[in-house]
């Protein structure tokens, strides 16, 4: 059971120093076991630290967050982190990459050539084992970073803006793709974008967050109307032209609008 | 003070109280190997005061920055214009080169015998062994500099009218100049590495000439004093060099 | 429309007239041959030193011995300097107390700590491997904390949420993303290790290829010091040649990084 409880943090950068900076204030949430949350907010809202926080790529202030009933105090492989750089290693190949994070756990040969195979087939990647990540485009290079994350078989998948490199198009065929894929594999995500459309899409809830300093401003349900409209079963366009999908967005739109708002 | 500053501030303590306990305090390290605080200070009242190896400190150090001086400014008043018109004119970047590729892999320090055979052991050979050492770099990075001067600012300059003479003067040379600096600095240091062996080799004063008579004698007090002089010395040309350029280099963002 | 002279023709003029004029110069009797050797001299000594021993023993013997104690420095250099550099560009306390002491041991010129090498390990093989390691270990350091400063911290992360030990991050991730700036500081490693041996032989050092020049001069033989000379430069050239090309490798390697 890999819920994540994000209890009461407050993150300040620069603490006893000069100028301290309080990026975060108070954030209270839970994602529950195998939940697909993303989190949309301005930027300067915190949404990118509070995603490192579970990662355990900084620290907290106050309070605790805690994965699978445990605090969080450093990076592991329970929470793989898929980052907007990709972040593969360029000097090793495809193959090399994905069982980067199996090797940390002591995975077989055995074991490992099964999943290398297993994802590329569920990537669509078929073949690319011996290829170096400058021989892929931007889209393959993040479906092998996907794929390594998912290797690690973490109980939890941290998502900052990882298809935000990429051009509109090929986004358009990952966000449909990884529907896909954590359809039939899920696992408890966190999703950090500034794309509306694709927090919506996406995930089962939708948080929308505010800055100065950084706060959740609201928590938007979509699992229910996704379900009830079978938006899974459609392609992506049509999904996103549905009166259920334009409501929804237009809710998260007003609540991102009035931030800006506050600063005008 | 910044927690970094701290850190080396008292890893600096720490090894100097390490210094003396490792040899007055428990004498676990024979003098004879490594002085101690005491000898040290001792050393460097005696050579300051009094003399070694045939002059104080002060004549010691100064006869060796003169040396070091010489050398350095010859080759770079030499160097740059070569290194510049190697950039500049791809003929006599064809006429030099082979030269310059034969001669390079020399190290400069391999030029002391002979430039002792040419000029004996005086001031004069090893005014020659710097200004080769100091005179490779020189030439080298005003070379890359000139040679990698961006295009569209050439372009730029020519077709608003400049003259040629214009051109090199507030293109071609403020363009290269951060490069041309590097390579002084290289210069500066390999002018410095070389004055220390030419003089350890041979010669009647400089810092060498103290480091060499100090090892004759098995003065290790006098060697780390001769040592951290050499260092200090050094330094204080690195940073005035640090200070010309930036002088020159005004328009650089700083980083 | 002007005739152009390809620039090759330059470049053999150049030769031409360097080694032509050298010759003339001496076969002219302007410089005296104990000042400056002819090139023939300098080749007619070459073959002489290949086949009978000079200070103890043939050209080429000397060489090796001398390119032995280089590898021995030179790898010592390496080998301390990188994972040093390495472990100073991931951990900022470690920087911070390596910095200070550092700075003040890189402004002392390499050759003056001939006199503390000798003295603590002989004038033989010990002595002249701490010259050399001392002149090539500050391009190991400072290019392997370079290099590592420079790894995308993504990547770190990236290792670090994969579940990554400290020793994986260095060699996998560390050492290989900083592999383009340590193959360039190990060139100029190399080329400083390579000279303060040479200078080691020159002061102490009583073999080697160092010690034959030396040797020459006091003989006034300035054609077994040219000769020298160049082996000396020959090895150099073919140490960087080798580095160069394990640089190019690299590069094409980490091509579209």
């Amino acid at each position: 059971m890999s819920e994540i409880v994000i209890d009461n943090i407050t993150k300040i950068f620069g603490e006893g120093g000069a100028k301290p900076f309080t990026a975060i204030k108070d954030v209270d949430f839970h994602v529950k076991d195998r939940e697909f949350i993303s989190v949309v907010g301005p930027s300067g809202c915190g949404k990118t630290t509070l995603m490192r926080m579970v990662a355990g790529l900084e620290t907290v202030s106050r309070g605790e967050i805690r994965v699978a009933g445990k605090p969080v105090k450093g990076p592991g492989p329970d929470r793989a982190v898929v980052f907007q750089q990709f972040a593969l290693f360029p000097w090793k190949t495809v193959r090399e990459n994905i069982v980067f994070g199996m090797r940390s756990k002591g995975a077989s040969k055995a074991e490992r050539d099964k999943a290398v195979h297993h994802y590329l087939t569920l990537m669509k990647m078929e073949g690319t084992e011996d290829k170096y990540p400058h021989q892929l485009s931007g889209g393959m290079q993040q479906r092998v970073a996907i794929a390594r994350s998912y290797a690690t078989d973490p109980g939890v998948l941290l998502m900052d803006e990882p298809f935000g490199a990429l051009d509109a198009q090929t986004r358009t065929i990952m966000q449909e793709e990884l529907v896909r894929v954590s359809k039939d594999n899920p696992r408890t995500v966190m999703f950090i974008t500034h794309s509306v459309e694709e927090a919506v899409y996406l995930a089962d809830r939708v948080v929308v967050m505010g800055r100065n300093p950084g706060h959740i401003r609201e928590v938007i349900d979509v699992a229910q109307t996704r379900q009830a409209e079978k938006w899974s079963e459609e392609p992506i366009d049509d999904v996103m032209e549905k009166s259920s999908f334009t409501h929804l967005r237009g809710q998260v739109w007003r609540l991102l609008r009035e931030q800006m708002g506050d600063d005008m | 003070m910044n927690r970094s500053t701290l850190t080396g501030a008292i890893t600096v303590v720490v090894v100097f109280m390490l210094w003396w306990l490792l040899t007055s305090g428990t004498g676990l390290i024979n003098p004879l190997r490594f002085p101690s605080p005491e000898g040290f200070a001792s050393a460097l009242g005696r050579i300051w005061s009094d003399g070694y190896a045939g002059g104080t400190l002060m004549e010691h150090i100064w006869q060796s920055l003169r040396l070091v001086l010489i050398g350095f400014l010859t080759a770079v008043v030499v160097g740059m214009p070569l290194g510049f018109l190697m950039g500049y004119d791809r003929r006599i970047e064809a006429f030099v080169n082979p030269i310059f590729l034969l001669l390079r892999p020399i190290p400069p320090l391999a030029w002391i015998p002979l430039a002792i055979v040419w000029f004996g052991l005086n001031d004069a050979s090893k005014v020659f062994v710097i200004f080769v050492s100091a005179f490779v770099p020189s030439v080298i990075n005003t070379y890359t500099g000139v040679r990698n001067v961006r295009k569209t600012l050439i372009e730029a300059a020519r077709v608003h009218g400049a003259t040629e003479a214009r051109v090199i003067s507030e293109v071609y040379l403020p363009d290269s100049a951060p490069m041309i600096f590097t390579g002084l600095r290289l210069s500066l240091q390999a002018s410095w590495t070389t004055l220390v062996a030419a003089e350890l080799v041979g010669a009647f004063l400089g810092l060498g000439r103290a480091l060499q008579t100090a090892y004759r004698d098995v003065n290790t007090s006098m060697i780390l004093v001769t040592m951290v002089a050499i260092a200090i010395a050094g330094a204080i040309t690195t940073i005035l060099l640090g200070h010309v350029e930036k002088r020159v280099i005004r328009w650089r963002a700083t980083t | 429309m002007k005739r152009r002279i390809p620039l090759l023709a330059y470049s053999i003029a150049s030769l031409v007239l360097f080694f032509g004029g050298w010759q003339a110069v001496v076969s002219a009797g302007l410089v005296s041959s104990f000042v400056l050797p002819s090139p023939i001299d300098v080749i007619d000594r070459t073959i002489t030193m290949m086949i009978r021993p000079f200070a103890g023993a043939l050209l080429w013997e000397h060489a090796l011995s001398s390119i032995g104690r280089f590898l021995g420095g030179f790898g010592l250099a390496a080998a301390i300097g990188i994972p040093l550099g390495l472990m100073m560009g991931r951990f900022r306390l470690l920087e911070d107390i390596v910095t200070p002491l550092f700075e003040g041991y890189r402004y002392v010129a390499p050759l003056a700590w001939v006199p503390f090498a000798a003295l603590w390990f002989g004038t033989g093989i010990g002595g002249a491997i701490m010259v050399i390691f001392t002149g090539a270990f500050a391009p190991c350091v400072i290019n392997a904390y370079r290099g590592a400063r420079l790894v995308d911290r993504h990547l770190i992360e990236a290792a670090q949420t994969h579940g990554a030990s400290e020793l994986r991050i260095g060699w996998e991730v560390l050492l290989p993303g900083a592999l383009p700036s340590i193959v360039a500081g190990l060139r100029i490693s190399a080329g400083l290790g390579w000279q303060s041996l040479i200078g080691a032989e020159l002061i102490v050092v009583s073999s080697g290829i160092g010690y034959v020049m030396i040797q020459g001069q006091s003989n006034l033989s300035p054609e077994t010091v040219v000769t020298s000379m160049l082996v000396i430069g020959l090895v150099g050239l073919a140490i960087d040649f080798g580095l160069r090309a394990a640089e190019t490798a690299v590069r094409r390697k980490w091509e579209g990084q």
